[in-house]
């Protein structure tokens, strides 16, 4: 999988630019209320609460106004 | 052993099969579609389109998924019409399916263009998969195109342009871009996004003919105004028609949509509607509304499911929606219902930075935020908890929304 070196504030959240054909990919309307709004925040700010609290698996992709996967390592 | 029928693979079908199965374990559950692949993320197929997304991570359902919950699914089949009397569904194949409850979830189709040409080669509507590959295969090899529809669906069409390096004229018949939940100031941070990838909107125009060459492809489109805009292909999206031909000859209620309360049945005993297709009953706005997107699909097929598993209105549906725009460097969300209400406020808060609320008898029912999203679960909450606050915008619109600065409900 390509992975971009952007790293953000967020340790939960990595930006990719390429997503692998074995992913499970999400658009961020999918997500569930209290998933939106930790994502939400996670991307300004950093995670707020813990990823655990959102119903994101290792691995996941996110579309938003980048790609970013779940990265729980 | 109830026999339970639902029209539509959509998220909205799906999602009620997928309930209904755990409800009712010991049910017979068919799912009839005539699309000819089982659900797939109908929200990611633009990513596609733009060429960011392979195809296998867009399907959601293998057909294993259906075997694996004892659910029938029939592709490829179309439903004529269906008999409320005798309880049964009629499909193309001439063969009637009967059923104790019926779900129709069809959703809509695009709307096409009432012009010459709209149905040349090239001229393209957007709500398949198929449709995806098909515009994909357009955008990849296209030096120009044209986008016709001012819309949540159009704008897609934009970014396609954009992510495959086409450059694109964005017909537009008003002055700006979603007039009826923007405005000139908020707009203008969307029209800014669209010239950054490539594509010029193009305001008071439209289309007015598509020309094209000898083998019927599309060449281009010509305004209201004369104005001709070449095009390798052409993106239409202005507006959808809701899939309801089948159901002429019933008594079912229908107003531009099928009109469920908020349970999600219809007039006729044992017939329940979800997803786009519905005009509900939407119990936080306090009238019949409609709303084109996954999450309350989703919802209004799982509430659905539940109320006819139980035999009794046992749960409502209660939902604030959200659709957002993800295209460009800064993100866009419109939630609710933004452009009804009797009230508005809003404020620009730099060249990316714009947020507008809507009232309604003093509640907030809906709103739009573009750059900075931090306040959509504030703005979600006090939607639902009904709260008197439209004389307090000023607190609703500082840059960060303190809610403990609004007075206290109680005291309301
Ligand atoms: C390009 C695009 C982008 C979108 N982007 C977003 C977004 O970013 N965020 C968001 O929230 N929403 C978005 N939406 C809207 C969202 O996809 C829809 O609101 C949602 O998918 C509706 O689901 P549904 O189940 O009600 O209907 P549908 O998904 O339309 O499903 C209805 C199904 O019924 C089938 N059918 C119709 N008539 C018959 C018949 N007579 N017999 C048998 N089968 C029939 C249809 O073929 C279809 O498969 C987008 C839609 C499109 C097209």
């Amino acid at each position: 999988m390509a992975t971009s070196e952007t790293v953000d504030r967020s340790p939960a959240l990595r930006r990719v630019e390429s997503i692998p054909a074995d992913a499970t990919v999400r658009h961020v309307d999918q997500l569930e209320p209290s998933t939106l709004t930790w994502f939400l925040e996670a991307i300004e700010a950093g995670p707020t609460a813990a990823l655990e609290a959102a119903d994101l698996e290792d691995g996941d992709v996110i579309v938003f106004t980048a790609c970013y996967r779940i990265d729980r390592s | 052993m109830t026999e339970y029928v639902i029209i539509g693979d959509g998220i909205s079908g799906s999602s009620a099969a997928e309930t209904l199965r755990e409800e009712d374990p010991d049910s017979d559950i068919t799912v009839i579609t005539d699309e000819g692949e089982s659900l797939y993320n109908r929200i990611l197929i633009k990513e596609h389109a733009k060429g960011k997304l392979p195809e296998a991570p867009i399907s959601i359902h293998d057909e294993d998924w259906y075997d694996e919950r004892d659910i029938d699914l029939s592709l490829n089949t179309h439903v004529t019409t269906i008999d409320p009397d005798e309880k049964t569904v009629h499909v193309h194949q001439d063969e009637n399916i009967s059923y104790d409850k019926l779900l129709i979830a069809t959703g809509g189709t695009p709307t096409q263009l009432p012009v010459p040409n709209s149905d040349a080669a090239g001229v393209h509507h957007f709500w398949t998969f198929q449709d995806a590959r098909k515009i994909k295969e357009s955008a990849e090899s296209a030096d120009d195109a044209v986008v016709v529809g001012a819309g949540l669906l159009g704008i897609d069409f934009a970014a396609v342009c954009g992510a495959q390096g086409v450059s694109g004229k964005y017909l537009m018949r008003g002055d700006r871009w979603w007039r009826y939940a923007l405005s000139a100031d908020g707009a203008e941070i969307m029209h800014d996004g669209m010239r950054d990838v490539g594509v010029e909107p193009v305001f008071d125009s439209g289309v007015d003919r598509f020309e094209t060459d000898d083998n019927g492809q599309v060449t281009a489109a010509v305004d209201p105004n004369g104005e001709r805009y070449e095009c390798d292909f052409a993106g239409v999206a202005i507006g959808l028609t809701f899939n309801t031909e089948f159901l002429y000859e019933t008594d079912l209620e229908m107003e531009n949509g099928i009109v469920v309360d908020e349970y999600m049945e219809t007039n006729l005993e044992d017939v329940y509607a979800a997803g786009d297709i519905t005009r509900f009953y939407d119990v936080l706005l306090g009238e019949q509304a409609q709303n084109g997107s996954w999450g309350s699909a989703k919802e209004q097929g799982r509430v659905a499911a539940i109320n006819m598993a139980a035999d009794e209105r046992s749960e409502e549906f209660q939902w604030v929606s959200s659709y957002s725009i993800t295209h460009f460097d800064f993100p866009f969300l419109s939630f609710g219902h933004p452009t009804l209400g009797d009230d508005h406020a809003e404020r620009r808060y730099s060249d990316t930075e714009w947020r507008r609320v809507a009232f309604k008898d003093g509640k907030i029912v809906g709103g739009v935020l573009i750059g900075d999203l931090s306040p959509q679960s504030t703005f979600k909450q006090l939607m639902r908890e009904q709260r008197e606050v439209a004389d307090q915008a000023d607190v609703l619109l500082e840059q960060s929304v303190d809610i403990d600065k609004l007075a206290p409900a109680q005291e309301q």
